[in-house]
């Protein structure tokens, strides 16, 4: 009796590490540059005011994660596949257009990332982009990317940096405690825009089609399903833990001491309580790994869903001339969204919390064609939507939709 | 509609969400799809689906009841209105827009995989005929307006025309967009065995897991076998897994013995017993004497198609059990002398069979320089031997000396094959 509980409990676990990874993985590209730079800022500018949305967000982000994951189980098909089934050519090249053009901010913002953390090194971005652009491109078209992403995985742990950081700096943990159970929001176009970001880059609309397509691609069967959904709430939770660590860091000792987060430079000094005059070499490691590991998944993504939707041969084991439109616009999207960023003078910080901005912005239309999907009894069946997943995703639309709408009246009044 | 004689073809997008009306011009809804009754070269439209505000669900109405029917509009003929009736899809029939538009096809003449942009209609001898598929980028700009301002432009400046990418329907094998449809698959399915079966499982591996297993399903069982055999390692079990057990069964039964047993060793134990109680019986027998032997050891790779008799008995005996063999016995090389007990004692070889006289005794031809392997032994043991003596077939034998099968140069080739 006991043997063949241990022996299930073995078998479940062992299940469990062969279904794991579309949602940690999935996560842990959530925190990309434009992850870090946004929670730096929220951080230092707002102090602890914004940490209680990280709640919220955190309830928000695995409702969706596990609609994705869900969707993926069951139909087998990728998001953008089951959008051009249901809503047919139209609609779907109009939302794939701006979900490109979402994704190819994103991108840019990596590139950002890889520009602003080895401008601590001083290498000079018209070095450094041009050339992580090359690598990122070779890594994914010549196929070696699977092994390399065990690499980003494992440089994740830099992320524990910021716990200890954060930790070593004391800060006032009662604040922290009463701005998280005490909500404070004010009505100012900054803080509005920081929440939207916030929500954004934390949810990003990217997500949702790549983790659906990496549990397809996984091929889970249904009865695994509950292992595919501990892998989604487990990488939420990791995510939003190292968001208010990021956060509650920036205000403990950048937001005490008055710092206005412009460059990389300035939100290492984060680390500083951890690292010393070591924090700048170490938040650059951090940042370049997290931009590396999204530039490379990013437009390979996006290449991915838009030729799903429009159905177009993709996928890197095909070869150019069979699949021209994936590598161009997989092309495209890297050594295009690596030529924004060496515009002279760009404000690199800047160009990363607009591109989590837009994510926010555009969020709410993703998700609305995601209800109506998981809504279908003839898509989903039994595993269709519950009322309290159509409750808590309705609250995030019109939320969303409010936010958004208020940050762009705030401009006009 | 009548036969006036006019040939003239359509694009479904042509005729889609536009006004049905009678002769008078009175509305009765829009056109929301069209049902086709599969089977022929080209199948017919055999009716209209029309929606209108008053009626919540769709309505059909047969194609004997259009008077004509031209781009962005059809005129039924009088009386038309009352009609209408229920929708209801048989077995046979597909609808053009649910179950074809922007959904997923298999392009035999390509052996790919293609999405659906438009659907190309034949008006001929009064009937309209489904006869094209368009894969190509036309039919998206078509659909989405930009078609004349997209040709204007590249017309103007490059003096070129996107070319029309249209498939004749006979190289077009719809899938199930409803997995609980799979029947309409069963119809037509037909048109994927002119396939090989390496181009059924790379299009296979590109589907979508409902469509896999249903496509998968569909199939012979010869094609499935061999299909199976093709596709990659990763999504052979659930295939199998998904099949129906009768099926699976019979697939498994078309292999080898010991390449059946290979996929049942990997299956979870109570799908493995429900496959091999539904197996012919020597079949099943050699299987689960195959299963019995660890992987790893000569025993899981060795064939048990064999011939074994004993010393006593004559060429023409041999010759007979060879005639009366279950299996083709494709891999037999030599056959194996024993005794009572059977315990192998020496070899004679095909050329022996052939050559000497039917009465002569097999005890007495054979060579009794016999090397044996022990099912227990491993596989890199019985390489060895293959290596150093260039056999094209090994005896296997039992804990006892009882011979259990024989091992081929086929069997070790694959088995250290998997290793490289």
């Amino acid at each position: 009796m006991i043997k063949d509980r241990i022996k299930r409990r073995w078998k479940g676990l062992l299940l469990f590490l062969a279904v794991m990874g579309p949602g940690i993985i999935t996560s842990n590209v959530d925190n990309d540059a434009g992850g870090i730079a946004t929670y730096s800022m929220a951080g230092a500018h707002f102090g602890n005011n914004l940490l209680w949305t990280l709640i919220p967000v955190m309830v928000v982000l695995i409702i969706i994660q596990e609609m994705s994951a869900r969707m993926g189980v069951v139909t087998g098909k990728g998001l953008s596949d089951l959008i051009r089934e249901r809503f047919g050519v139209k609609v779907t090249v109009y939302l794939l257009f701006g979900i490109f053009l979402t994704n190819f901010g994103n991108v840019i913002a990596e590139f950002a990332g890889v520009a602003s953390s080895l401008e601590i090194f001083h290498i000079s971005k018209f070095v450094s982009v041009p050339l992580s652009a090359v690598i990122v491109w070779l890594l994914v078209v010549k196929g070696t990317y699977r092994s390399v992403e065990k690499i980003f995985l494992f440089a994740c742990l830099f992320y524990v940096t910021y716990i200890i950081s954060g930790i070593l700096a004391k800060p006032d943990w009662g604040a922290i405690g009463t701005s998280l159970v005490r909500p404070s929001l004010d009505f100012s176009p900054s803080s509005l825009g920081m929440i939207i970001g916030l929500v954004g880059t934390t949810i990003a609309p990217w997500m949702q089609f790549y983790l659906q397509a990496s549990i397809v691609e996984k091929n889970i069967a249904v009865k695994d399903y509950r292992h595919a959904r501990l892998d989604v709430i487990i990488g939420s939770i990791l995510v939003t833990i190292v968001a208010g660590f990021i956060i509650l860091t920036c205000a403990a000792t950048l937001f005490k001491a008055g710092v206005q987060v412009e460059t990389a430079a300035d939100a290492a000094l984060a680390l500083k309580p951890l690292a010393g005059k070591y924090c700048s070499a170490l938040f650059a490691f951090g940042l370049l790994n997290a931009s590396l590991f999204a530039a490379s998944i990013l437009p390979l993504s996006t290449a991915f869903l838009i030729c799903e939707g429009m159905g177009w041969e993709n996928g890197v084991n095909k070869k150019f001339s069979e699949a021209p439109q994936f590598y161009g616009l997989y092309s495209f999207l890297v050594f295009l969204g690596a030529a924004v960023i060496l515009l002279p003078r760009i404000p690199l910080f800047r160009v990363m919390l607009i591109s989590q901005m837009i994510n926010g912005a555009v969020l709410p239309v993703v998700l609305v064609f995601m209800l109506i999907l998981i809504n279908s009894p003839k898509l989903m069946g039994r595993h269709k939507n519950g009322k309290i997943y159509n409750v808590v995703s309705g609250i995030t639309v019109v939320a969303l939709v409010a936010l958004t709408a208020c940050y762009a009246l705030s401009f006009i009044f | 509609m009548h036969d006036d004689g006019s040939k003239m073809f359509f694009y479904l997008s042509d005729l889609l969400d536009y006004p049905v009306s009678d002769p008078e011009g009175k509305v009765h809804g829009r056109l929301t799809d069209l049902k086709v009754q599969l089977g022929e070269l080209f199948p017919k439209v055999n009716s209209l689906v029309i929606r209108n505000r008053r009626e919540k669900s769709a309505l059909t109405l047969d194609w004997s009841w259009v008077e004509t029917i031209r781009g962005r509009s059809a005129v039924l003929k009088p009386g038309a209105g009352s009609r209408l009736t229920d929708l209801e899809v048989g077995n046979r029939e597909i609808l053009l827009r649910e179950d074809l538009l922007d959904k997923q096809v298999v392009d035999t003449s390509g052996a790919k995989i293609e999405r659906v942009n438009d659907i190309h209609l034949l008006i001929v001898h009064g009937e309209l005929l489904l006869v094209h598929v368009d894969f190509g980028l036309r039919g998206i700009l078509r659909r989405l307006g930009w078609m004349r301002a997209i040709d204007a432009a590249s017309d103007w400046l490059f003096t070129y025309r996107l070319p029309e990418r249209l498939a004749s329907w006979k190289f077009v094998q719809p899938l199930a967009s409803d997995p609980k449809s799979n029947l309409k698959l069963n119809v037509t399915v037909r048109k994927l065995h002119e396939l090989h079966p390496s181009d059924i499982a790379d299009i296979i591996e590109d589907l979508d897991r409902t469509n896999r297993s249903s496509v998968f399903r569909a199939l012979d069982t010869e094609t499935a076998a061999d299909t199976l055999q093709e596709v990659d390692p990763r999504l052979q079990l659930s295939l199998i897994e998904t099949a129906p057990p009768e099926q699976a069964s019979d697939i498994l039964e078309s292999m080898e013995p010991d390449e059946a047993t290979d996929f049942l060793a990997d299956l979870p134990e109570e799908k493995k017993e429900r496959l091999i109680r539904t197996m012919e019986k020597p079949f099943r027998e050699q299987v689960e004497g195959l299963l019995k032997h660890e992987a790893g050891t000569a025993g899981s790779i060795m064939t048990t198609d064999f011939l074994a008799l004993r010393g006593d008995q004559t060429i023409a005996d041999a010759v007979e059990s060879f005639r009366n063999a279950f299996h083709p016995l494709d891999t037999v090389a030599y056959i194996y002398v024993t005794g009572e007990d059977r315990r192998p004692a020496g070899v004679v070889t095909l050329r022996q069979l052939l050559l000497c006289g039917r009465e002569e005794k097999l005890g007495e031809l054979m060579n009794p320089h016999l090397l044996k392997v022990g099912t227990d032994d491993d596989i890199k043991t019985v390489a060895d031997v293959f290596n150093k003596y260039k056999f094209l077939a090994v005896p296997a034998v039992d804990g006892e000396g009882v011979i259990q099968g024989i091992i081929t140069l086929h069997d070790i080739l694959q088995a250290t094959a998997e290793k490289l």
